[in-house]
C-alpha cells in the first residue's frame, strides 16, 4: 500500500488533534502552573504543524489523477502479499493461543508454515522447525529461565 | 589505573570470554547476511542480555555490534550486496576490486582498517567521556533540556533527506513516550484504562518491533532474489595491508576522526559516517578518477570510519544518556533495565562499568582481526544460508525475545504494532531512528522542560542565563534556523522546478 503524502499528513493531523484535546483533560499539578498537560500540548502542536506542512507539500506535488492510495508492487503480487500477511498472522495467533497450546507446538507450527509458504522442501522445513524450536526452548526456558508457556505439554515437559 | 585493572579482572572471567566469542560469531553472521543489520543484531541480543550482569551484557552488545559493522563488508566485496547499510557506501568499490581479482585485499582492508578505526574511536571514547562527564556533573535541567533538544534536532537534521518526515517521525516518538505515569505529576496519561500501559511503552519490544520485525516484513514482502554464488577467497587477506596503511595514513586518521565525531552526534551512526568519509576520501584524493574502478583508498577511509562511529556513539550515550546511533539507543534501554542510568553519575558511582566498556571495545576490535579472518574464509558457506529459512527463525526469536522481557504476551503485541508501524513508515519514506530517539528521550525532555519552566516561573529567558545552557540553546536555535531556511529554500526550488519535486517526493 502506498498512501499519498497528503493523506499521511491528514491522518497525523487527526492524531495531533486527538492529543491536543486529550491533553485538555489532564488535571493541572496542584500549586504549579506547569504540570503533566504542558508537554502533550507542545507535542500535539509540533505534530500538527509538521502534518500541515506535509499536507501542503503533498497537495502541491500531486499530479492530476494521481491516486490518494495505491497498492505497492508487493501488495499486488499474491506470493509476496501472502508472505507478508502470514508473517503478521502467525504473531497474532501466537499471542492468542500461547497459553492454551504452548510454545513448542505453536513454534513448530509457525516455522513449518512460514517455511512451506516460501517454498522450502517439507523434509528440510520439518527438521529445521523442530531443531530450532527445541534449541530456543532449551536456551530460554532452561538456561535463561523464561517461563515459556507449556500449554498442552504441561504434564510432559521436564 | 585501579579501575583499569579492576575492569580487566571483570573481563578476564572465562564466562565473559566465552560470551565474547559467541557474540563475535553471532555479530559476524548477522552482519554478513544481507538484510540483517547491526542494529538488528543488537536488538535480537537484548532479551538474552536481559538475564546477565552488566559487564557480560555489555560485552555481548559491544562485540556483536563492532563485528557486525565490519562483517557488512564481506558480502559487499563478494556479492556486491552490502551486509549492513554501513558498508553500502563502498560496496561498488569493493566489488570492483573483487572483479579485478583483489578480493583478498579488499576484505583484508575491511578487517584491518575496521579494527584500527574501532580502536581509534575507543581511545577517543575513553579519554573524552570521563572529561565530559566531569563537566556534565554541573549540568542542571536547563543544560539537559537544550542538550536533548540539540540531540533530537541533530538526529533529524543530519540523517534525513526529508526534514518534514524526519520531524514527524520524531514527534510520533515523543507522542508515544507520553503514554504512562512517567511524567512530572505522575498522572496516568493516554493509558485508556489499560494497566499494562501504566508503565508506558516498553522500550525493548518497541525496538525489536521497529528494527527486527519491520525488517522481517520487508524481506518477506520483497520478491525472492537468488543470491549469486559468492567468490571464493583463497589468498592471504593480510598481504599488502601494511603497504596500504603506509600509503594512506592521512585517510586512516581522517576516517577515524570524522567517523568518531559523526558517531558521537545523536542519531547519525556508522552508515552516515561511511557515506561522508567515502565522499571526503574521493574529494581530497590525489587520484579521484580511480574511485569506482576498484581503488582501495575509499575503503580504507570509510572502513575505518564506520567502526570508529560505533565507538563514538557511546560518548553521548554514556555521558548524557543521549544515544549517538540506533545501537546505543538499544544500549540505553538495556542499561536502564540493569538499573544503570546513563549520565555523568555513572562515572562516579559505577566507574568499573564505564572502564569495563572501554576495555571491552579494545578487546572487541582486537579479536576482530582473527575472527574476521575466519569469517572471510567461511564467507561462501555463510552466504549460502537461504533467507526463506532465516527470516522465520528471526521472527520466532523476536516473539520469544519480546516475551522474555516482561513475561507477558502484551509485549509481543507491542512488538507487532511497532513492527507494522515501522514497516509502513519506511514504505512511505519516514525514517525510523527519530521515533526511537523520541521514545527514549521524551521523558527526559519533558522532565527537564517542566522543571526548568517551574524554576523560571515560565520565563523562557531563564533558559539562556547559565553560560553553558545559553551556548547550547544558541546552537540549537541556530540549527533550527538553518533547518527552516533549508525548508524554505527547498520549497522555492520546488516551485520553480516541479519535476525535481517529484523526485524529492520519491525519496
Amino acid at each position: 500500500m502506498r498512501v499519498h503524502d497528503f493523506v499521511c499528513g491528514a491522518a497525523l493531523l487527526l492524531v495531533a488533534v486527538f492529543l491536543f484535546t486529550y491533553a485538555q483533560t489532564i488535571p493541572p499539578m496542584p500549586g504549579q502552573k506547569y504540570g503533566a498537560d504542558v508537554f502533550p500540548i507542545l507535542v500535539s502542536l509540533g505534530l500538527g504543524g509538521f502534518s500541515l506542512l506535509l499536507m501542503a507539500r503533498g497537495w502541491r506535488a500531486r499530479r492530476p489523477g494521481e491516486p490518494w492510495i495505491a497498492l505497492a508492487p508487493w501488495a499486488r503480487d499474491s506470493y509476496t502479499l501472502g508472505n507478508f500477511l502470514l508473517a503478521l498472522a502467525v504473531i497474532v495467533v501466537y499471542v492468542l493461543f500461547e497459553e492454551t497450546i504452548g510454545f513448542i507446538p505453536l513454534a513448530i507450527a509457525i516455522l513449518l508454515l512460514l517455511f512451506l509458504k516460501q517454498g522450502v522442501p517439507f523434509r528440510r522445513s520439518a527438521i529445521v522447525a523442530v531443531v530450532a524450536t527445541l534449541t530456543i526452548q532449551f536456551a530460554f526456558s532452561d538456561l535463561l529461565r523464561v517461563p515459556l508457556p507449556r500449554g498442552i505439554l504441561t504434564d510432559w515437559l521436564w | 589505573m585501579d579501575a583499569i585493572i579492576g575492569a580487566l579482572g571483570l573481563i578476564a572471567d572465562p564466562y565473559v570470554l566465552l560470551l565474547i566469542c559467541l557474540a563475535s560469531a553471532f555479530g559476524l553472521f548477522v552482519g554478513a547476511m544481507p538484510g540483517l543489520t547491526a542494529t538488528m543484531a543488537t536488538a535480537l541480543l537484548v532479551p538474552v542480555t536481559f538475564f546477565m550482569p552488566p559487564i557480560p551484557a555489555m560485552a555481548v552488545i559491544v562485540t556483536a555490534s563492532a563485528m557486525a559493522i565490519f562483517a557488512g563488508d564481506i558480502p559487499g566485496a563478494l556479492l556486491r550486496i552490502p551486509g549492513t547499510p554501513a558498508s553500502a557506501a563502498y560496496t561498488e568499490e569493493a566489488y570492483a576490486m573483487t572483479a579485478k581479482g583483489q578480493a583478498e585485499t579488499a576484505l583484508g582492508a575491511g578487517v584491518v582498517f575496521s579494527a584500527i578505526g574501532g580502536i581509534f574511536g575507543t581511545l577517543v571514547l575513553a579519554t573524552s567521556a570521563p572529561a565530559l562527564a566531569e563537566v556534565a556533573l554541573r549540568f542542571s535541567s536547563f543544560e539537559y533540556f537544550w542538550l536533548v533538544c540539540l540531540g533530537l534536532t541533530c538526529a533529524v537534521f543530519i540523517a534525513q533527506a526529508d526534514l518534514v518526515k524526519g520531524m514527524l517521525a520524531l514527534f510520533i516518538g515523543l507522542g508515544v513516550a507520553l503514554i504512562g505515569v512517567e511524567n512530572p505529576a505522575g498522572l496516568p496519561r493516554f493509558t485508556f484504562g489499560f494497566t499494562a500501559m501504566l508503565s508506558g511503552v516498553e522500550l525493548i519490544p518497541a525496538m525489536v518491533g521497529m528494527f527486527a520485525i519491520a525488517e522481517v516484513l520487508r524481506v518477506m514482502s520483497a520478491a525472492v532474489i537468488r543470491l549469486p554464488p559468492a567468490h571464493t577467497v583463497s589468498g592471504s587477506i593480510f598481504r599488502g595491508q601494511w603497504a596500504l596503511a603506509r600509503r594512506y595514513p592521512l585517510q586512516i586518521l581522517r576516517g577515524s576522526t570524522v567517523g568518531t565525531l559523526i558517531g558521537a552526534l545523536p542519531g547519525a551512526g556508522a552508515d552516515i559516517a561511511s557515506y561522508i568519509t567515502y565522499a571526503t576520501a574521493k574529494r581530497f584524493s590525489k587520484e579521484p578518477e580511480k574511485f569506482g574502478t576498484g581503488h582501495p583508498e575509499g575503503i580504507v577511509e570509510s572502513g575505518a570510519a564506520n567502526n570508529a562511529a560505533v565507538s563514538g556513539a557511546w560518548i553521548p550515550a554514556l555521558v548524557f544518556g543521549i544515544p549517538g546511533d540506533s545501537i546505543t539507543a538499544i544500549v540505553i534501554g538495556v542499561l536502564y533495565i540493569k538499573n544503570i542510568i546513563p549520565g555523568p553519575m555513572v562515572f562516579v558511582n559505577q566507574p568499573q562499568v564505564v572502564t569495563g566498556i572501554f576495555v571491552l571495545f579494545l578487546v572487541a576490535n582486537l579479536v576482530m582481526v582473527p575472527f574476521g579472518w575466519v569469517a572471510i574464509k567461511l564467507a561462501k558457506r555463510i552466504l549460502q544460508v537461504p533467507r526463506e529459512i532465516l527470516m522465520p527463525l528471526v521472527l520466532l526469536f523476536c516473539i520469544v525475545g519480546a516475551f522474555a522481557v516482561t513475561n507477558s504476551p502484551f509485549a509481543i503485541g507491542v512488538m507487532l504494532v511497532f513492527g507494522v508501524v515501522g514497516f509502513v513508515m519506511e514504505e512511505h519514506g519516514f525514517p525510523i531512528a527519530p521515533v526511537i530517539l523520541g521514545l527514549i528521550l521524551g521523558p527526559m525532555l519533558e522532565q527537564n522542560f517542566v522543571t526548568s519552566m517551574i524554576k523560571t516561573d515560565g520565563s523562557f529567558l531563564g533558559f539562556f542565563q547559565r553560560p553553558i545552557a545559553g551556548a547550547l540553546g544558541a546552537v540549537t536555535l541556530l540549527v533550527w534556523g538553518l533547518m527552516a531556511w533549508q525548508g524554505v529554500r527547498a520549497l522555492r526550488k520546488r516551485r520553480s522546478a516541479p519535476e525535481d519535486a517529484d523526485q524529492l517526493q520519491m525519496r
